[in-house]
């Protein structure tokens, strides 16, 4: 709180980004599944890259948030108050997710091995590690965290990011329907997180601590440029995308993805700095 | 839990000198990092009248306390008294409960990298004595007492002061006996 807090802007951003790419990659595949197509050579090697890539990301993600710690080599005991706390059961969560991974990873490798359940698995553990992350923060004292914003806000983080990891990993392997709909669902994150975020604005100002909050954002040029980074954007790239009938060029996919995870890691870094809590309001 | 311990705080005697505060370092030689107890001076404009008030807080030993709930390693307990003890040793430096306190109480030692919090000097009460910032204070201003429903009926004793955050967030265990306002005397021209 009053902090950038990098540790946990990071371990927060790639981890939900991490199981929206396995969430995605289970859509795809149920799809899949049900047509009952042969998948391609360039389809396993995606599968393949796209399992890697979201492994190394949680991965990354959980060691950055060691750094948040004071006693990081003692960060196992986090998992020893599952009864109340939030934090001890969204690292059950993510422990268990990265579990399940090693096993979607080793079955990933196996070429024709149908992968949709142990996807659903994980993205299942994932989700509710994403919940159980922004539950932490739904704190009486912090008002602009005590409320759904947090879950909806994390969840969404995940989607788009981890729907425009897969397109651009998939851009060769992915056919146009697939395609199309893992570029509509980032379409989706990024109006639902800009609607989400006006709502979540109104009710900000009823409370003193809320209001501060909303004035730090607003008075932050970094927070207008995550506006314009984060949601204008991708907004304005991704309408153009869904609106051609052709797959999408490369270049454009990417361009969205850095401007995503740029808004998403200011976003993040601004949800900690501009959180302001009650207190005892008296001079010190 | 049989009973709830916790402080009363006399605002008319409180001059605001701080020995509370020094009290509570001398006894425990905490960090420059951290402040178990804190002298607050509330904001005149929160009065009717023109008033300087000073509060002294510690630990609150709240009855739903946020830290106990929040914090991952279960570092935190309630002891019989209602007495809330943190266990540095179990201590992770999350911050969490940092976060989640509204009385800014479990602060952050930058020297261990852990957190720590007024115990109410639970060693000295076991052995029959006063707290440290008790003891030392030299109007008698603040004591230890049982918070019931007999203390909350008593006049006068109240339950928060203007500037403090709402109890029914974690129904902290302090009580205090407000200032008497001046009289203001008005002269007609």
């Amino acid at each position: 709180m009053g902090n950038w807090e990098w540790p946990l802007v990071i371990f927060t951003v790639l981890g939900q980004t991490a199981v929206g790419m396995i969430f995605c990659l289970w859509l795809t595949e149920r799809k899949r599944s049900k047509s009952g197509a042969a998948p391609s050579p360039e389809y396993q090697s995606f599968i393949k890259s796209s399992v890697l890539v979201s492994g190394l990301l949680l991965a990354v993600a959980m060691l950055a948030s060691l750094f948040h710690l004071g006693q990081p080599l003692a960060a196992y005991r986090a998992l020893t108050h599952l009864s109340t706390s939030w934090l001890s059961r969204e690292i059950l969560f993510f422990a268990l997710t990265l579990g399940v991974w090693v096993y979607l990873f080793v079955l990933s490798r196996k070429p024709g091995t149908r992968l949709t359940g142990i996807l659903a698995l994980t993205s299942l553990l994932g989700l509710l590690g994403i919940i159980s992350s922004a539950l932490i923060y739904t704190l009486p004292r912090v008002p602009a965290w005590n409320n759904l914003g947090p879950v909806l806000f994390f969840l969404l983080t995940g989607l788009l990011l981890g729907a425009l990891v897969i397109a651009a990993l998939g851009r060769k392997a992915l056919g146009q329907a697939e395609m199309k709909q893992t570029v509509c669902l980032a379409l989706g994150s990024v109006l639902a997180s800009l609607f989400l975020y006006l709502f979540y604005f109104s009710g900000l100002k009823v409370t003193p601590e809320g209001g501060a909050t909303a004035q730090i954002l607003f008075a932050s040029p970094l927070f207008w440029l995550r506006a314009v980074v984060g949601w204008l954007l991708p907004l304005i790239l991704l309408l153009v995308t869904v609106s051609k009938k052709e797959k999408p060029q490369p270049g454009l996919i990417l361009l969205v993805l850095t401007c995503g995870v740029v808004g998403e890691l200011l976003g993040r870094g601004l949800f900690y700095l501009s959180a302001v809590g009650i207190q005892i309001l008296g001079l010190l | 839990m049989s009973k709830q311990l916790g402080f009363l705080h006399n605002s008319e005697k409180c001059v605001g000198c701080r020995g509370c505060e020094m009290a509570c370092k001398n006894e425990y030689q905490s960090d420059a990092s951290v402040r178990w107890r804190q002298v607050y001076q509330l904001r005149e404009e929160d009065f009717a009248l023109p008033t300087r008030i000073f509060i002294s807080v510690g630990c609150n030993h709240c009855q739903n306390p946020e830290c106990l709930r929040v914090c991952p390693v279960g570092a935190y307990s309630k002891r019989e008294d209602g007495i809330v003890i943190h266990n540095q040793e179990r201590c992770i430096g999350c911050k969490l409960c940092t976060m989640a306190c509204p009385y800014n109480r479990p602060q952050y030692n930058t020297t261990v990298k852990k957190v720590e919090k007024c115990n109410l000097c639970y060693e000295r009460l076991d052995r029959g004595e006063k707290p440290a910032c008790v003891a030392a204070c030299v109007p008698e201003a603040l004591e230890v007492v049982e918070i019931n429903e007999e203390l909350d009926y008593k006049t006068g004793v109240l339950k928060t002061l203007p500037g403090m955050p709402d109890p029914k967030i974690t129904n902290p265990s302090i009580r205090f006996i407000g200032p008497k306002q001046g009289v203001q005397i008005r002269r007609d021209v």
